[in-house]
């Protein structure tokens, strides 16, 4: 721990602070754009029974009468202390609505991230072992494959193939464990693709080095060759990949949970964006910013200090080899 | 890059003659050839109607006379596909031109000002990231309206980041070039050499991306559809084809037909986008 790290922790964390602000901004501004008028169209609705004067207080008392700026001021400045506002449409604050829906959505995106680990590694494992011929060519395609299904089409295929034709589990009982293994799977396969890819060119770089060579000749088991001389040295970084798979895990919820009927924070969005909730979007969408920012954050943080190799030069930080990046991109300052 | 490939100017015609074409290549660029032909002119390839169905066919298996099968309405499936090809295709090809033009814009002027434009254009891009790519395609398909254009618009504001961040990082590599200081020496402009060298030799890595974009947005647009913010039925993007077949999985060819059709489309233009950063 020098100061050279502190400086550059410092200077990550001010830039993390600075996004996730902007971040709340950006949503807030796109929100604030909705067609119509969603708030008076609430409060408009006969089933409420406000008279034009009651509205017009109710505006103000909300401060909805106020120019945009101040309201972003106002609503960020509540967002701070935890205080999301009111949903629109069922009147209850939006921090309870995201807590009552958050435990669902946990487990789901924790089971698919296991599983999207697990499915990558073993990937992994066969692209390293199997005979050439034989099943390499096609596990390498596989990533490629997952990603070019729809991530509902897979919870389609589950579902009729295991929920339909072989009875594990049925649709109206989403929360049965079948269910839910087959909904984190859905939700998993395409992360996994994403952290394979990576994995597979990292596994490919420390196979070719020396000391993996060593390691074959000491008459190592494979099982042991892989674990120790070439999947630690590979994770490191898939620490990146799997940083950015949080996102993907969140996006990806919404279509799962659809697909699957689960109730979380996928189908809050959804009918959040179908009766033009604004409160609980403006929340979910800054949450799950905020959520990216810090595990990226942390991952970043973690990074030099996981790999000693890493060198910190100004702020360009180390960054490893990741699936979108073209070589160039790659600004990487190891030294070895 | 060096100066010697930069000087070379073969055209990309005999450069794609003189680079082998792998079969699973070629044979993706048959499949991408069909969907192609079946947006431009898909009354060429059925005979059937896309919106008026008879009754008596309904749910039909798939068969001689209905490829795909037909729907709870009676229309051929497969005629339902081939017409919504256009419109799916379409809209990828917006969300891509989108990113592509403005995320370049912004790499590009990120990359070759440097200095504060840099640092504030970064910042965006971080913020655009931060937001889950879907998650930002829904809130801003519901700011804007839900339509497949908007579908299209929506998903390409998603991935501006992804395109900027590439071109930055493309300019400033070929901001270094030897060639791009020799311009400077002779005493080219700014906006000279930003158009005329830096513009070109950086974008040529965004091809390839450019052409993945195409196939995620083609994912990204199909499941924006598939929960509904696209054009409502009796349009058949293939998004909308499996959202309807999903309340009929008794009759799974009404999921598995369309999804076959966007997956081989899919797989075809990652394939292709693969083979592109390999030969250039």
């Amino acid at each position: 721990m020098n100061s050279a790290y502190l400086a550059y922790a410092a200077k990550r964390l001010a830039q993390a602070l600075v996004v996730s602000v902007l971040a709340y901004i950006l949503t807030f501004v796109v929100v604030s754009i909705l067609p119509g008028d969603p708030i008076t169209n609430v409060l408009r609705d006969p089933q409420n029974g406000f008279t034009e004067d009651e509205i017009k207080a109710i505006i103000a008392a909300q401060g909805l009468d106020q120019p945009i700026p101040v309201q972003l001021w106002t609503s960020l400045s509540h967002f701070v202390t935890g205080d999301f506002g009111l949903s629109m449409r069922s009147s209850r604050p939006v921090a309870t609505l995201i807590a009552e829906v958050l435990p669902s959505t946990l487990t789901l995106a924790s089971a698919a991230f296991a599983i999207a680990l697990l499915l990558a590694v073993t990937i992994g494992y066969g692209t390293q072992f199997l005979p050439k011929r034989l099943g390499q060519g096609l596990l390498r395609g596989l990533p490629s494959l997952f990603l070019s299904v729809p991530n509902f089409v897979i919870g389609l295929i589950l579902i009729h193939v295991f929920g339909f034709q072989l009875g594990l589990f049925r649709v109206i009982e989403p929360n049965s464990f079948w269910a839910t293994l087959f909904a984190s799977i859905a939700l998993g396969i395409p992360i996994s693709a994403r952290i394979a890819e990576v994995l597979i060119a990292n596994l490919d770089k420390e196979s070719e080095q020396e000391y993996a060579a060593v390691a074959r000749g000491r008459g190592l088991t494979q099982m042991r060759l892989f674990a120790r001389h070439l999947l630690k040295p590979s994770s490191l970084p898939v620490v990146t990949v799997i940083a950015l798979a949080i996102g993907e895990l969140l996006g990806g919820s919404l279509i799962t949970e659809t697909v699957f009927g689960r109730t979380g924070i996928g189908s809050l969005v959804q009918r959040s964006v179908s009766t033009q909730d604004l409160p609980v979007l403006q929340a979910v969408v800054s949450l799950a910013a905020l959520v990216f920012v810090i595990v990226n954050l942390l991952a970043d943080l973690g990074y030099p200090l996981l790999d000693p190799r890493v060198k910190l030069i100004g702020d360009r930080k180390y960054r490893p080899t990741t699936a979108d990046d073209s070589p160039a991109t790659v600004t990487a300052a190891v030294t070895s | 890059m060096t100066f010697a490939s930069f000087s070379d100017s073969r055209t990309s015609i005999s450069r794609l003659s003189a680079v082998r074409v792998p079969p699973t290549v070629a044979l993706s660029f048959a499949v991408i050839a069909i969907v192609v032909a079946w947006a431009l002119a898909p009354e060429l390839f059925t005979g059937h109607s896309p919106i008026v169905g008879v009754p008596a066919e309904k749910l039909l298996s798939p068969n001689a006379s209905h490829w795909f099968g037909t729907d709870h309405l009676g229309r051929d499936l497969y005629t339902r596909v081939v017409y919504g090809t256009a419109s799916s295709v379409t809209s990828a090809l917006i969300a891509v031109t989108i990113a592509a033009v403005a995320g370049g814009f912004m790499g590009l002027l990120a990359g070759f000002l440097g200095g504060w434009v840099d640092i504030l254009l970064a910042r965006l891009v971080d913020v655009l990231l931060a937001i889950p790519n879907f998650l930002l395609a829904v809130i801003v398909v519901t700011a804007i309206g839900f339509d497949t254009t908007n579908a299209a618009i929506a998903t390409g504001v998603s991935a501006v980041a992804v395109f900027a961040r590439v071109m930055r990082s493309e300019v400033i590599k070929t901001r270094r070039a030897t060639f791009v200081e020799a311009a400077f020496l002779m005493g080219g402009s700014r906006w000279h050499i930003l158009l005329r060298h830096v513009l070109p030799n950086a974008s040529r890595s965004v091809l390839p991306l450019a052409v993945l974009q195409f196939g995620l947005s083609i994912l990204v647009i199909a499941s924006l559809a598939f929960l509904g913010y696209g054009d409502p039925p009796p349009a058949s993007d293939w998004g909308l084809l499996i959202s309807i077949g999903k309340d009929y999985l008794k009759w799974p060819w009404l999921v598995y037909a369309p999804a076959f059709v966007t997956i081989a489309t899919v797989l075809s233009v990652n394939r292709i986008s693969r083979w592109l950063r390999k030969t250039d």
